[in-house]
């Protein structure tokens, strides 16, 4: 095991020198490159700060962060950095799956074993793809309403982006998990993941209907945002607020202060990136597509960190 | 009727605010028509529509003696959030008394105007370039000053826990609503920087500098209107006003967000351009603004009472919006 990890350490640096005999050097930095597509969103923030964290713990590793700045050509330039500067392993968190999926198989054929976060990539040249599934929260989120609203009531859905996967899955999901029981869908719109935009439409919404029991925001900063208009409206003690993502500064903080009546997380999957590529540096077997779970945080959960689902 | 007669007729309808006002009109018919199951019949859907485009008419006040004046201000949505980042830290984060946040952020704004003009009026560089730099720049500060987090409620403690601050109380008084529940403050607050505005723009003598130098830069100079100084005061209020919608959308969200803003810049040119102030720069005025900020507000509003799909709410907000500015350019014809 210990040979493996020196042997993939002595490869990925030639210029050591006395590869593959120092075996009493185990603290020997492992560099770990990370390819992220876009700083710009908090989630993101808190996926870097997640492998930063997990890797935090494992003294022998270093992380290198590129931030791709939402653009896929800079992201491939990173690719390549990174393959040049021969790091031992890459997390790629790529913006698109078609111009990226290329570079990706460039690093695999350098010897550099892959990890991706998040969005797939085409085919299967990469180690590990981690990712959570939207439309399972979505059904998941569905299902809690349903019970909660003891099968029927008027519901807001206050939509992400519609052109975006994340957006329409959150949405589809959602439709599975109330399929079959008497809630309605008296109004949705797409707020495109904007709080002042969610909170226009859940204005609209209030005054067109006198009657909403719950607001399904496709993110936290959404649900938060109509319950300020609810709040304005003087209608929030009748209605149920519910978002997705559970950010700690975000959702979980909205329930904790009582805004928001649950959240479910959308986990980033940054620990489990630093744990697989540990098994790799290990030489063990690491699964091919590893789909991370959601939790629930509601006002009972919130303090102990929330509650797993399946 | 010929077409030249439809021309005329168009003409006839004499000046720019008659034909603002009947654009708002027309809008408003189509609220009624399109009433949302009666919503557009309740005072509150007005009320959150006022509030809605408080924000935006904020930024259009600020651009409109820039567009008189010939220039253009890109950089107002970046400025709000960069405002926005700086209210919510030293509101939030430091507890720093309001009038002073108030003041700070004033200044921040004014100070990202200052460069803008002192970069177009006395670096001759074209204001579009100038502006696009300081929209690029403010947007960056914003994301740096924020560590590219939301400077929210939730504060992050050394151990990696969260605390949760209260929300500002001077937050809390611009997001309520005054008269009886029936106006929000932030429209209150829109309507005082209108007249402001209206007033230096129609009866102080730096408003008849910002249309003479709009209207013709190069006569203006020689019959010693200082340019310069009009130029670089009116991208200082465009800056201000930045400021001040940027205070109003972080009070609003209760919390500073980099990200926010982004598009609004567009949107409020779009509503001092509906108005009938013209890009080309000499013509137009406050009240134009306001009918603009109105027509393109309740177009938003009576979209959103439909639920009409996000595809057909862009297709019709282009269209109208070349319909309103088409009107509005007849007259050169």
């Amino acid at each position: 095991m210990l040979g493996a990890f020196v042997f993939l350490a002595g490869c990925s640096k030639p210029t050591g020198g006395n590869s593959g005999t120092n075996s009493s050097t185990p603290q020997k930095k492992i560099t770990i490159g990370m390819s992220q597509c876009n700083l710009g969103e908090p989630w993101r923030e808190q996926m870097n700060a997640d492998i930063q964290a997990a890797a935090a713990k494992h003294p022998e590793l270093k992380v290198v962060f590129k931030d791709a700045q939402n653009d896929t050509l800079q992201q491939r330039a990173q690719i390549e950095e990174f393959v040049s500067a021969k790091v031992d392993l890459l997390i790629v968190s790529p913006k698109e799956a078609q111009p990226l999926t290329e570079p990706v198989a460039r690093a695999m054929d350098a010897g550099i074993p892959v990890i991706v976060l998040d969005r797939r990539l085409l085919g299967d040249k990469y180690t590990c793809f981690i990712g959570a599934d939207n439309k399972k929260i979505g059904n998941a989120l569905g299902e809690w309403v349903v019970k909660t609203l003891d099968g029927k009531g008027n519901v807001v859905e206050l939509m992400g982006l519609q052109t975006s996967a994340p957006g329409q899955d959150r949405h589809s999901g959602f439709l599975e998990g109330i399929a079959g029981s008497d809630i309605k869908i008296v109004f949705s719109a797409d707020m495109k993941w904007l709080e002042p935009d969610a909170r226009k439409e859940m204005e609209s919404a209030l005054s067109r209907f006198d009657k909403i029991d719950l607001v399904y925001g496709h993110n936290d900063p959404g649900a938060h945002g109509a319950y300020l208009a609810a709040k304005s409206a003087g209608r929030e003690k009748q209605i149920k607020f519910v978002g997705i993502d559970a950010l700690p500064q975000e959702g979980v903080g909205y329930v904790s202060q009582g805004i928001l009546d649950v959240t479910f997380q959308y986990p980033t999957g940054g620990a489990e990136a630093i744990d697989t590529a540990l098994k790799i540096f290990r030489d063990e077997k690491v699964p091919k597509d590893i789909t991370l779970g959601t939790r629930r945080f509601d006002k009972a959960s919130v303090k102990t960190g929330g509650e797993a689902l399946p | 009727m010929t077409p030249t007669q439809n021309i005329k007729s168009f003409s006839a309808l004499g000046n720019p605010a008659l034909r603002a006002c009947l654009a708002l009109a027309l809008m408003l018919f189509l609220g009624i028509i399109f009433n949302g199951d009666g919503a557009f019949f309740k005072t509150g859907t007005h009320r959150d529509a006022l509030r809605q485009i408080s924000v935006y008419g904020i930024l259009a006040c600020g651009l409109t003696p820039v567009i008189v004046s010939g220039g253009i201000d890109l950089a107002v949505g970046s400025v709000l959030a960069l405002v926005a980042v700086c209210a919510a830290k030293m509101a939030i984060h430091w507890n720093w008394p309001s009038a002073l946040t108030v003041i700070a952020c004033l200044m921040v704004g004014a100070a990202c105007g200052g460069v803008s003009g002192l970069i177009t009026a006395k670096l001759r560089l074209q204001p579009f370039i100038a502006t696009l730099a300081m929209m690029v720049f403010a947007r960056g500060l914003a994301k740096y000053a924020s560590g590219g987090m939301k400077i929210s409620t939730a504060i992050l403690n050394p151990d990696g826990t969260y605390r949760y601050a209260e929300v500002p109380p001077f937050f809390r008084f611009l997001d309520s609503r005054v008269l009886g529940g029936n106006v929000s403050v932030v429209t209150i607050i829109f309507l005082v920087f209108a007249a402001v505005a209206w007033i230096l723009m129609s009866k102080h003598i730096w408003g008849r500098h910002i249309y003479a130098t709009g209207g013709n830069e190069l006569a203006s100079r020689f019959s010693g209107v200082p340019v310069v100084s009009v130029k670089i005061l009116a991208y200082i209020v465009s800056g201000t006003c930045a400021a001040v919608a940027g205070i109003c959308q972080a009070a609003q969200e209760q919390q500073g967000d980099p990200e926010t803003g982004a598009g609004y810049e567009l949107v409020a040119i779009a509503m001092v351009v509906i108005g009938g102030t013209s890009l080309a720069g000499g013509r137009g005025g406050i009240g134009l603004t306001l009918l603009g900020v109105l027509t393109i507000g309740y177009l938003d509003k009576i979209l959103s009472i439909n639920a009409v799909p996000e595809a057909g709410r862009l297709m019709l907000t282009g269209g109208i919006i070349v319909a309103a500015v088409l009107t509005q350019s007849r007259k050169k014809n």
